[in-house]
């Protein structure tokens, strides 16, 4: 039985695996990797049970800050440190977690038990008094923003914490406690109020959860990357999630915290530098991901953090991947056992193998090629048309049929249906959230932003390649090639499983008795799909083979689908019977 | 102010539209709307296709003239034109969700967000709910400046629950009134209003 500082908090020290309705996801994730044996910085949480009376009373439930209090002397003593005081100070992570993950809830509060007395200690022990005042400034920040809610300006590096305070109570209204048992009991509050945010509410009715479930509260001892030259964070992936290559794939970087890799101001060095300098901790590090994901039957993305010399896991979850990954992990996973093939399957989507199977340029072709214009990938994919610089032009021409690149200054809502008519969009100003690179991905055609003034509208009347995934235009028409779904042996594998399991049958060539969709009224609108296939065994063409095609031909009987490449089809037809209750 | 400005407006910010979704945009009546669409089209400054309405060059020359006319004491106040700049910034937080939303980053490298982890999903639409919530006071204070921007806080919050709902297209599906659609629509409709011009 794990130690219990009151009725309405548990300490996670891996004694017990608590009910995740109770504690909430985050939470349990935390417990089950201490279950599993792994090193992982202590936490207790604040139950969603302390939640439900706080909302029925409106206060904080009788013996909860006495709970606190005992739950922040276990952290203590399981780390070692002191919070509010000490040599070595104390600071704790609080952050939300529902049995469910819902929006609207509390962001994470991090650096909460640091002060002016426990900066100064963080400089002592770090040796670093800039990264100690910077760790006060980034708590000063997220607590006015997060728990006091108010609306303040960035707070200037180079000020110091009273000119913090002071702005923020300018700004908000509120004081920032100086104690800080004061703040912890603040930022639960925060959080038990946060499950009754206009989002969280909203979010709850449309899912039918029940408003009286309450949201836990974890709070987690922080470990500090850049402590000593033996601390440092990373990520790992249980494999690589690129390639989808069964070797783990991570990144390192020592005397760094975590937002120092996502700041993206330090270049990460490959995992290989943390084997070289502390071999014990990167073959456990190895070790822990293995586990991981033999125990959640997935590729895992673990962030950790090595505490002078020693191991910490902060979060593990199933690894994003790209299409080339996600088959060769689902494929893998197969022979080696660890999945059955309908896992795998669903593994899978349709969207990611229509990419995998996209038109790209022929191998070689761009190098010999002369490149007109460079700028930033923004869309993937291959374009090949006639530059035209006037939008009404363009969709005019377009629409006759003409293979068209729209190249403009930037875009705007006026020139959106040019886009939807063009082969490829290409700007000169703008990054990849620019109006173009946002508005191209959306209708998935080809787009390369911010080539410099001048560049493209300059090729007016050219004939050009637009390659969205390197941001290069070639002059000419330049080969390009399809994948072959049969040739790659990991989607023929998945074409196999999937057609004995599809409620559908999927040809590359239909026979008699076809209703070809292509060039009826109305066949590429999904919406007008079930009354145009009612009654036919058999259809190809229009939007027969997209997700939503494939959807009204389940719902309307039809027996098979006319469409190369097959496998898009066939998931999404597995997907659909997966989706239908 | 004139109707007729107002219909040229909503033409410029809804292109190839029929006259009621003109009208939608700018608070004028269907019958109003169209009568006006019909005049400017026989004067030469719109041209129709389709039942749906573009400006003429001529069109477009005559409308972009007239918004310092109409909009020169907007321009002038002090609390509109402070909320637009806080607005501006917004807006490139919201261009990092929506980025964020069509875009993941897989071991260094951007790969298009294929929407098969769900986890990122909700993560993402957390994202733009916050921002959302920090942006609906601002969009209050151009209200209280411009009341027919009000037409942008009902669609936004449409295209917010939908998407809340699960209905994911109305993040940033281009071809309909989505999130993304709207917020571009509303920032160029400023930007006309204040005659800024768009930096990307």
């Amino acid at each position: 039985m794990a130690f219990e500082p009151g009725p309405h908090t548990l300490a996670i020290d891996g004694s017990s695996l608590p009910d995740r309705q109770l504690i909430g996801g985050k939470a349990w994730s935390i417990a089950r990797m201490r279950a599993l044996g792994l090193s992982v910085p202590p936490a207790f949480v604040v139950t969603a049970r302390a939640c439900t009376a706080y909302l029925e009373s409106g206060a904080l439930p009788p013996g909860l800050e006495d709970e606190l209090a005992r739950g922040i002397e276990w952290l203590e003593a399981a780390s070692d440190c002191r919070f509010g005081g000490g040599e070595r100070p104390l600071l704790v992570s609080v952050r939300s977690g529902a049995a469910i993950s819902m929006p609207g809830m509390m962001d994470t509060v991090l650096n909460l038990g640091i002060t002016d007395a426990t900066e100064t200690a963080l400089a002592g022990v770090s040796g670093d008094a800039a990264f100690a005042r910077d760790t006060h400034r980034r708590f000063l920040d997220l607590y006015a923003r997060i728990v006091l809610k108010a609306v303040i300006p960035d707070l200037d590096e180079h000020a110091a914490p009273a000119d913090w305070r002071q702005l923020i109570e300018d700004a908000g209204g509120a004081p920032v406690p100086t104690d800080p048992r004061a703040q912890l009991r603040a930022a639960v509050q925060a959080v038990f109020e946060s499950w009754n945010s206009r989002r969280a509410r909203r979010y709850r009715q449309h899912h039918c959860i029940p408003d009286t479930l309450g949201t836990a509260v974890t709070v987690q001892a922080m470990v500090f990357g850049n402590l000593d030259d033996k601390s440092g964070t990373g990520v790992l992936f249980s494999r690589n999630p690129l390639t989808g290559e069964p070797t783990p794939y991570g990144e390192y970087l020592a005397r760094a915290q975590g937002e120092d890799v996502v700041s993206g101001r330090y270049t990460p060095q490959p995992l290989s530098a943390l084997g070289a300098q502390m071999p014990a901790v990167h073959t456990e590090l190895l070790a822990a991901a293995a586990t991981l994901e033999r125990e959640n039957g997935d590729v895992q993305d673990i962030e950790f953090t090595v505490q002078a010399g020693r191991l910490f896991l902060l979060q593990t979850r199933s690894a994003k991947r790209a299409p080339a990954a996600a088959v060769r992990f689902a494929v893998d996973m197969v022979s080696e056992g660890r999945i059955d093939e309908t896992t795998a399957l669903s593994r899978v989507t349709a969207e990611q193998v229509r990419t995998l199977l996209s038109p790209r340029l022929a191998v070689g072709a761009a190098a010999a090629a002369d490149c007109v214009a460079k700028g930033e990938a923004a869309c993937q994919g291959v374009g090949v048309g006639i530059v035209v610089t006037n939008t009404d032009e363009a969709e005019r021409r377009a629409l006759a049929g003409e293979a068209i690149v729209l190249a403009r200054a930037t875009t705007s809502p006026d020139d959106v249906h040019g886009m939807i008519a063009c082969r490829a969009v290409v700007t000169e100003q703008g990054g990849t959230t620019s109006h173009a690179a946002v508005v191209s991905r959306a209708l998935g055609v080809a787009c390369v932003v911010g080539c410099g003034e001048g560049s493209v509208t300059a090729l007016e009347g050219r004939l050009v390649t637009v390659d969205g995934a390197s941001g290069c235009l070639y002059a000419g028409e330049l080969p390009v090639v399809a994948p072959d779904e049969n040739a790659e042996p990991s989607l023929a594998a998945l074409i196999r499983w999937a057609e004995a399991r599809a409620p559908l049958t999927v040809l590359a060539d239909g026979g008699e008795d076809v209703l070809d969709l292509a060039g009826v009224d109305g066949g590429e609108d999904i919406e007008r799909l079930p009354a145009l296939i009612a009654g036919h065994g058999c259809v190809r063409g229009g939007a027969i083979a997209s997700d939503g095609g494939v959807r009204a031909a389940l719902a309307a009987g039809v027996r098979s689908i006319v469409a190369t490449p097959r496998l898009p089809v066939l998931l999404a037809a597995l997907e659909a019977v997966r989706a239908t209750p | 102010m004139n109707d007729m400005h107002l219909a040229l407006h909503g033409v410029a910010i809804k292109k190839h539209a029929a006259p009621a979704v003109v009208a939608d945009a700018v608070g004028l009546s269907a019958e109003r709307a169209g009568s006006l669409l019909t005049e400017a089209t026989a004067g030469g400054r719109l041209a129709e296709a389709q039942g749906g309405y573009v400006l003429t060059p001529a069109g477009r020359m005559i409308l972009d003239n007239q918004y310092s006319r109409f909009y020169g004491e907007l321009r002038a106040d002090q609390a509109f034109v402070s909320a637009h700049d806080r607005f501006e910034r917004v807006n490139v937080e919201l261009k990092q969700v929506i980025t964020d939303w069509q875009t993941l980053e897989v071991g260094g490298q951007q790969v298009r967000n294929d929407h098969s982890n769900r986890e990122y999903d909700a993560d993402v639409l957390d994202r733009l709910g916050a921002v959302h919530e920090r942006f609906e006071p601002l969009l209050a204070q151009l209200i209280r400046g411009l009341p027919r921007l009000a037409v942008y806080r009902h669609k936004l919050e449409r295209a917010l629950e939908e998407a809340e709902r699960g209905q994911i297209q109305w993040v940033s599906d281009a071809k309909l009134e989505s999130y993304h659609t709207v917020w571009f629509e509303m920032h160029e409709d400023l930007l006309r209003v204040l005659g800024r011009v768009r930096d990307e």
